[in-house]
């Protein structure tokens, strides 16, 4: 019941852009009633997707009736956000498709050129001056976040790399614990000489 | 009243003649049909909403089918299947009571859902269509309400297409001994309480908890429905067992 209440939720948040973004259901209407299957190979999970003309639709099922299956692990799919890398990915056998290929190109080609007009939106709320102010500071912060993101990365990648720079190679470790071993036996062979000499005494 | 079981139903847990079964089950929904939505949401804190997406993602309907939505109330299932069957399909909103079937047309029709959806009044004992007629049968919540449910098992398997696939949603045997207890003391001590304060009609309400325990249980059901004919026939429980969704094939 949680996976259901899950895909309602993110099928009203799809729904919702196709309201934002009127050309979104043009863009998706030449596949409209086809139905495609995505198989979240990591979460064990499938999903149908289907656009009515009205409204996109979408199930968390185990029925396998489709038009177009996509088979792949999240990150794949994730990188489908670029439709230019569908045939790559499916080159690289990180990706397994059924079914007609352009059902899928359809649905990624539609929501990658998802353009909803924030600021008009807005305007409806906070009036147009306000709306467009808003916008901006969001984008700014946008910006900045990713800039900040960036500066981490690298920051965090150069410490990283210095650590490597001064830590010790296994190798290194096992001849020191083979030196120990050594000093070890000296030092036990020792005991032994002295408490011998003790006792000759 | 006559005793005998051969003539004699259940309504709730009061034993009436089968004859007067339906006109006692048609007051029930005549009563209750203007607030049915709003009930429905509250008494089951939404989650029937949960329950209906489950169905039609088991019902593996498309463009160009042709769906019975039975004992469909006010359309909730039809306004989907209308949409995923397009224009090629059709979609059928039956129910016995000509109150529910009006609330529904009128929903649906606000909603802008016109042209491949019919309304019937209809009694699932005996269904008014040709034998083969339809790819998918959803009863939902609607089967505990019957007065023979073995013959409309049968009456349905018969306007199924081979191939076709029923489905059943309907209250059930909860799974646990701790839900059981708390789902009772819902059902007969709030649900009544919330039906006098929303649909001014305790007495429906309480008439709903009764038939919910008439109702036969997961297994029970499944064998009645390979009784009918149905082949294929599973069960899954959703929420504990409160609610189970069967599914049965015609081949």
């Amino acid at each position: 019941m949680l996976n259901n209440f899950i895909v309602a939720i993110i099928e009203c948040i799809l729904n919702t852009a196709l309201e934002l973004d009127p050309t979104l259901s043009d863009r998706l209407s030449s596949i409209a009633q086809k139905r495609l299957l995505i198989d979240i190979r990591d979460w064990q999970q499938q999903f149908l997707v289907v656009f009515t003309g009205q409204q996109l639709h979408l199930y968390n099922t185990t029925e396998q009736q489709f038009d177009c299956m996509i088979s792949a692990d999240i990150q794949t799919l994730m990188a489908l956000k670029n439709p230019a890398m569908l045939t790559q990915l499916i080159r690289q056998d990180k990706l397994d498709l059924q079914g007609d290929l352009n059902i899928a190109q359809g649905f990624s080609n539609a929501f990658a050129a998802l353009n909803i007009d924030w600021p008009e939106h807005l305007s409806d709320y906070l009036g147009d001056a306000a709306a467009q102010q808003l916008w901006q500071l969001v984008k700014q912060t946008q910006q900045q976040s990713q800039k900040v993101n960036k500066k981490l990365s690298t920051t965090l990648t150069t410490l990283c790399q210095d650590e490597l720079k001064v830590t010790i190679h296994p190798l290194e470790l096992e001849q020191f614990k083979q030196h120990t071993r050594q000093l070890k036996a000296h030092v036990a062979q020792l005991e032994l000489r002295i408490n011998q000499l003790l006792q000759a005494k | 009243m006559n005793e005998n079981p051969e003539k004699t139903t259940h309504f709730g847990y009061k034993t009436v003649a089968k004859t007067e079964k339906a006109s006692m089950v048609a007051d029930v929904f005549h009563s209750v049909a203007t607030k049915y939505d709003v009930m429905n949401d509250l008494m089951s804190f939404g989650i029937h909403r949960l329950w209906k997406r489950q169905t039609i993602a088991s019902s593996g309907v498309r463009k160009g089918h042709h769906v019975l939505d039975l004992a469909g109330g006010t359309g909730d299932l039809t306004a989907k299947f209308s949409q995923l069957v397009g224009d090629t399909g059709q979609v059928v909103l039956g129910d016995i009571n000509s109150s529910m079937l009006k609330v529904g047309r009128e929903k649906l029709h606000n909603l802008g859902l016109v042209g491949n959806i019919d309304y019937v009044q209809m009694n699932a004992e005996a269904l008014p269509f040709p034998d083969n007629s339809f790819d998918l049968i959803t009863i939902a919540f609607g089967l505990r309400n019957v007065t023979d449910q073995n013959k409309a098992l049968r009456s349905m398997y018969r306007i199924l297409k081979p191939g076709g696939r029923l489905l059943v949603l309907e209250f059930s045997k909860p799974e646990h001994q701790v839900l059981s207890k708390a789902y009772d003391f819902y059902s007969f001590n709030l649900l009544p309480k919330m039906g006098e304060l929303v649909a001014n009609d305790g007495e429906s309400y309480k008439y709903l908890a009764e038939s919910i325990r008439m109702h036969p249980d997961q297994e029970t059901l499944k064998a009645m429905m390979n009784e009918a004919g149905f082949e294929q026939t599973t069960y899954q429980n959703l929420t504990g067992g409160i609610v189970a969704l069967h599914r049965g094939f015609k081949y």
